[in-house]
C-alpha cells in the first residue's frame, strides 16, 4: 500500500499539501513588508553617461543627485556598484540620469549656470566630510580655496588633512565642487578622478593655467572671506590677512559678482 | 585638449531586485520553515526574520553567487536558532484542527489527501520529525528544495562530503523505518 520511499522523496516535495498555504504567505509578506519599511535603503536610479570628462557613473534618489563617479575601467564600476549597493537600492534607469550627462556637457562648455541638480550627500563618508562637503557647495564658480581655509569654513582649522580625505570621498564630484580646493601655496592638489580633470574643469571655469607649472597664475585676485575686499596678489595688505580666509578668484570680475569690492590699497581694477 | 577613457559597456549588470527574489522563493521558504519550525506561528515568525536578514546581508552577497543556498543559510541558521532557543521538538505540520487536535498528529488521513498519496506522506513526515536535525535538514534541501550538494554544503555551512554524508544517513534510516 506504502508508495516506495525513495521515489516519494525523490519525487521532489513530499506530496504533502499545507492547507491555507496562500493565506499563511499573504499574511507572512504583509508582515515582511511592514517589517522592510524601516530598514529600507534609498532606491536610485543609476545610469552611465558620456562626457567631456570620460564616462561617469551617476545615481539620482528622490532628493537628488547622489553618486557622480569617473569610471576608469570594468573592474572600477563594478567595485563601486557593489560599494554603493550597500547604502542604496539600485535600479538601473538610462533615462533618468541622462539630465546629468547634459548638465556637465552644457558646464564644461561655459554655461555657468547648467548644474542644477539638487544634491543628496547621505553617501558622505562621515558627518564632517558632510559638513565639508556643504561648506564646500559655497564656493562659487571662478573661485578657488585651499584645503587649510575649507577647514577653517568646516570648523577645523587644523584640519587641512581632513579636508583632503574629505575630497578624496566626495560622492560627487563637479557638482560638489571638490575641483576647486587647491594647496596652500597655489600648487593644483591632487584630484580623485586625476589631475587632467582638475585642470580641465578649472579651466573651463576661467582660471588660465600652465600644463608644465601648475600654479595659481599671479594674475589671480585675492578675496578675504571676512572683510569681502578683494587685492592683487602681492598687495601688503594682502600678505598680513589668515591665509584661512582667503578665496582665489580667477578674475576681478569673479569676485566683483562674488560680492567682494577691490582694495583700495593695491587697486585691483 | 586630452581625452578621457570611455567605457565599452553600456548595460550595468545589476543583481536582480530583492523583490523579485522574494516573489520568486517566498512558496519554498515557508515550505522549508514549516517543516523545519513543525508549526504556523513559528514558521511565519522566522519567515518574516529570513527575509528581513536577507535583504540586509543582500548587497553583500557576490553577484554571480546563487540565491537559493544563500537564501536556504538564512532559513536553516534561523531555524536552528529558533530550535535551540526554544527547545522545541519538531512536530508534525498539520493544519490546525482545535476540536480535535490528537487526530492530526497522530498522522490519521486528513481530508485533504488521497489516500495513497496522503498516508505515505503524513508518515513519512513523521518519520522525519524524528530524525536528528542535520539530517533532516540536509534531506530536506536535497530532495525538496532540489539543491545539490554543493549547495547544501553552503546552506549548511558544512562541507560536501558531511552534506552527502547526511544525506545518505537520512535516507537510511528512513528505508529502515519504513
Amino acid at each position: 500500500m506504502l508508495m516506495k520511499i525513495d521515489k516519494l522523496i525523490r519525487s521532489s516535495g513530499d506530496g504533502f499539501k499545507v492547507e491555507g498555504l496562500e493565506e499563511l504567505l499573504r499574511q507572512a509578506r504583509r508582515r515582511v513588508d511592514s517589517a522592510l519599511k524601516h530598514v529600507r535603503r534609498p532606491e536610485a536610479a543609476v545610469g552611465v553617461i558620456k562626457s567631456p570628462l570620460g564616462d561617469l557613473l551617476v545615481a539620482m534618489t528622490g532628493r537628488g543627485i547622489v553618486l557622480n563617479h569617473y569610471l576608469v575601467d570594468d573592474s572600477d564600476l563594478a567595485a563601486t556598484l557593489e560599494k554603493a549597493r550597500l547604502q542604496l537600492d539600485l535600479v538601473e534607469d538610462a533615462s533618468a540620469v541622462k539630465v546629468v550627462g547634459a548638465e556637465i556637457r552644457g558646464y564644461l562648455a561655459g554655461e555657468g549656470t547648467a548644474l542644477r541638480q539638487n544634491i543628496d550627500l547621505s553617501l558622505a563618508a562621515s558627518r564632517f566630510q558632510q559638513k565639508v562637503l556643504r561648506k564646500l557647495q559655497d564656493v562659487p564658480r571662478g573661485a578657488v580655496l585651499s584645503y587649510q581655509a575649507l577647514g577653517v569654513a568646516a570648523g577645523a582649522p587644523k584640519g587641512a588633512r581632513a579636508v583632503g580625505n574629505a575630497m578624496h570621498n566626495n560622492p560627487v564630484p563637479i557638482y560638489v565642487p571638490c575641483h576647486r580646493v587647491i594647496a596652500s601655496d597655489g600648487g593644483l592638489g591632487g584630484y580623485g578622478g586625476g589631475a587632467a580633470r582638475k585642470l580641465q574643469l578649472l579651466r573651463s571655469e576661467g582660471f588660465s593655467l600652465g600644463d608644465d607649472d601648475v600654479r595659481l597664475p599671479g594674475s589671480v585676485a585675492w578675496g578675504h572671506k571676512g572683510t569681502r575686499i578683494y587685492c592683487r596678489a602681492n598687495c601688503r595688505a594682502a600678505a598680513r590677512v589668515d591665509r584661512g580666509r582667503i578665496l582665489f578668484f580667477a578674475d576681478a570680475k569673479d569676485a566683483r559678482q562674488a560680492g567682494l569690492r577691490p582694495c583700495k590699497i593695491c587697486r585691483p581694477d | 585638449m586630452r581625452g578621457f577613457k570611455v567605457m565599452a559597456r553600456e548595460k550595468l549588470r545589476l543583481p536582480i531586485r530583492f523583490e523579485r527574489i522574494m516573489q520568486r522563493h517566498e512558496r519554498e521558504i515557508m515550505g522549508y520553515l514549516l517543516r523545519s519550525s513543525g508549526n504556523r506561528a513559528d514558521a511565519a515568525d522566522l519567515f518574516q526574520e529570513t527575509w528581513l536578514r536577507a535583504y540586509r546581508a543582500y548587497p553583500r552577497l557576490k553577484p554571480d553567487s546563487d540565491v537559493r543556498p544563500w537564501l536556504y543559510a538564512i532559513a536553516v541558521n534561523l531555524s536552528r536558532n529558533r530550535a535551540r532557543d526554544g527547545a522545541r521538538r519538531a512536530r508534525v505540520i498539520v493544519p490546525e484542527d482545535k476540536e480535535n487536535p490528537a487526530a492530526n498528529r497522530s498522522g490519521e488521513v486528513h481530508r485533504g489527501f488521497t489516500e495513497n498519496d496522503g498516508y505515505a506522506a503524513v508518515h513519512l513526515r513523521e518519520l522525519m520529525s524524528a530524525l536528528p536535525a542535520r539530517q533532516r535538514e540536509a534531506l530536506h534541501l536535497r530532495y525538496f528544495a532540489g539543491l545539490d550538494y554543493a549547495g547544501i554544503a553552503t546552506a549548511m555551512d558544512c562541507s560536501q562530503q558531511s552534506a552527502r554524508a547526511n544525506v545518505s544517513q537520512a535516507m537510511k534510516k528512513l528505508r529502515s523505518m519504513w
